[in-house]
């Protein structure tokens, strides 16, 4: 298993996929976190810990990046060599899926000390009390649990989907149309959506959930996901 | 024991049936042409024997044991399909080396199998400005990295310029030459006449002809030309010989040239030429694979 990750791993770092996501990433966390701080004037415990939230950008560009990167497999037909390598499909999927989630913690790493970083550096001179050290660790953590399962998920929904195109164009059309249109059935129903429950993972307050259960409401779409990708994989003909 | 057999292999997809009921056995050491017209069923054959494909019903094995429970497959088998590509934002060498890190093959390897299908210089080019000439070399070294005994190539040839297939050639003969057993898939029957030990023809996907190239081109036809090719072939013909006419010539569906040469004496017709000509691989290949014609209605 671990030779299979490892090469897996080199898969994902030689094309210009998640470089271009890693980038993305960085981008958006950094925009965000000097927006909030700069203009979102924080003054609560709560406001502060949601300016530095990466889990809110990561639950959609790692979304995409699993998603991308999963069905690009199918997509450019790379898939076969591997295969014939590992027949056992579940052993390879399994592996696949822990090089990417492996690169979003690296990334989500990255992406929190960047946060912490600007949080430390700007967030003592706004009103209001200071964040406390336990908050910047839950933060960080949050913000390592939220890429993992956000990524997880992404693999999942790219290897049962297949279908790259129809993959992204539908991870955003949920996260920006049909999440927020739940709402109208009950308010606390969007709260339960992945790109939500990654939010909270990583310090946005929420009223529904709280930082735990969204641990495990953002674990058990991944779960269903990558639970599907394994038993639907595992029987399909390799294109 | 056969290097690659198959037992009632099939595959339908819905009411198509793209392999049906097809069993053969490929001997070690063998370079075995697997041949057919396009869309015989022989890249879904090779899928199915490589555990790539589910076979609706049937079997095959790989030194004896299905595919998927080889220990090693990496080191038992090198298969190449038209379909088993690189990523083309990804350089010819970390292709490789993703490969070999996956099957346990030391990095060194990757070098080895660069130098061996002469794509040295291209390694670190992105796939994707391959030519598919050098998509094919990539292949083959994907193939290679095991140091492998079996190798299993589809349609290797497709995309090479004559150079390139001069170059498959040589190279399937090297395989060959170390013992290897090599079954190469082809519709093109010039790339593999003058390599292969044995043939599998398929069509529609059932099996038409498996054994030895020597005897799917064993028998052929005695030319014969003469100043009076009417008469000879009225001889011959109430002799009980078919009889074609080809220019000046006329081709004899016979096997003895002195058989003829008799029949010419007997009738006192004199002969200026008499030669056989053996069957080609290509017209072996075409009497196997060419659709009878429909029957007229009655």
């Amino acid at each position: 298993m671990i030779a299979l990750i490892q090469g897996e791993m080199i898969k994902v770092r030689t094309t210009r996929t998640a470089l271009g996501f890693a980038a993305a990433t960085l981008l958006l966390v950094l925009a965000v976190v000097l927006i909030s701080i700069l203009a979102g004037d924080p003054s609560d415990i709560d406001s502060k810990r949601d300016a530095l939230n990466t889990g809110g950008v990561m639950g959609v560009t790692l979304l995409l990046f699993g998603i991308v990167g999963a069905s690009g497999e199918y997509r450019h037909r790379t898939l076969a060599p591997a295969v014939l390598i590992a027949p056992d499909r579940m052993r390879l999927t399994i592996a696949r899926l822990l090089a990417y989630v492996i690169t979003a913690i690296l990334v989500a790493v990255a992406m929190a000390a960047l946060a912490l970083v600007l949080g430390v550096l700007l967030l003592p001179g706004t009103e209001g009390p200071d964040l406390a050290g336990s908050d910047y660790v839950q933060v960080a953590a949050g913000a390592v649990v939220a890429a993992a399962l956000t990524t997880a998920l992404g693999v999942g929904v790219g290897v049962v989907v297949k279908n790259q195109v129809a993959g992204v164009v539908g991870a955003l059309v949920w996260i920006l149309i049909l999440a927020p249109l739940l709402g109208l059935i009950d308010e606390d129903i969007p709260e339960y959506t992945n790109a939500a429950a990654a939010g909270t993972v990583g310090g946005t307050h929420s009223d529904v959930l709280s930082w735990g259960a969204a641990i495990v409401v953002l674990g058990a779409w991944a779960l269903v996901f990558v639970i599907a990708a394994l038993l639907v994989d595992r029987r399909r003909d390799v294109d | 024991m056969a290097a690659i057999e198959t037992a009632g292999l099939t595959k339908r997809y819905g009411s198509v049936t793209a392999v049906d009921d097809l069993s053969f056995s490929i001997r070690e050491g063998a370079v075995t042409g697997f041949l057919g017209p396009n869309g015989a069923g022989k890249t879904t054959t090779l899928r199915m024997i490589l555990a790539l494909a589910r076979p609706t019903a049937g079997s095959s094995t790989v030194l004896g044991r299905p595919y998927t429970q080889l220990d090693d497959p990496a080191r038992s088998v090198g298969a190449n399909l038209e379909i088993a590509g690189a990523h083309p934002g990804r350089k010819g060498r970390d292709h490789l080396r993703a490969l070999a890190a996956m099957a346990r093959i030391p990095r060194s390897r990757v070098e080895e199998v660069l130098r061996l299908v002469e794509l040295e210089d291209a390694a670190d080019r992105r796939a994707g400005k391959y030519s598919m000439g050098m998509r094919q070399r990539l292949g083959l070294a994907a193939t290679l990295l095991g140091d492998p005994q079996v190798l299993i190539l589809d349609e290797p040839a497709n995309g090479l310029d004559p150079q390139g297939i001069r170059w498959l050639r040589d190279f399937l003969r090297g395989m060959a030459g170390e013992g290897r057993t090599v079954l190469v898939s082809s519709h093109v029957l010039a790339e593999v006449a003058q390599t292969v030990d044995d043939v599998v023809v398929i069509h529609r996907g059932k099996l038409v002809d498996q054994g030895p190239v020597s005897r799917l081109t064993a028998g052929g036809h005695v030319v014969v030309r003469s100043p009076r090719a009417d008469a000879l072939r009225a001889a011959l013909e109430r002799a009980g010989l078919g009889v074609t006419v080809d220019g000046n010539d006329l081709v004899v569906d016979a096997e003895d040239p002195a058989r003829v040469g008799d029949i010419a004496f007997e009738a006192g017709v004199p002969l200026h030429e008499l030669t056989t000509r053996a069957t080609s691989l290509e017209e072996a290949f075409l009497a196997l694979t060419t659709d009878a014609p429909a029957e007229p209605p009655a």
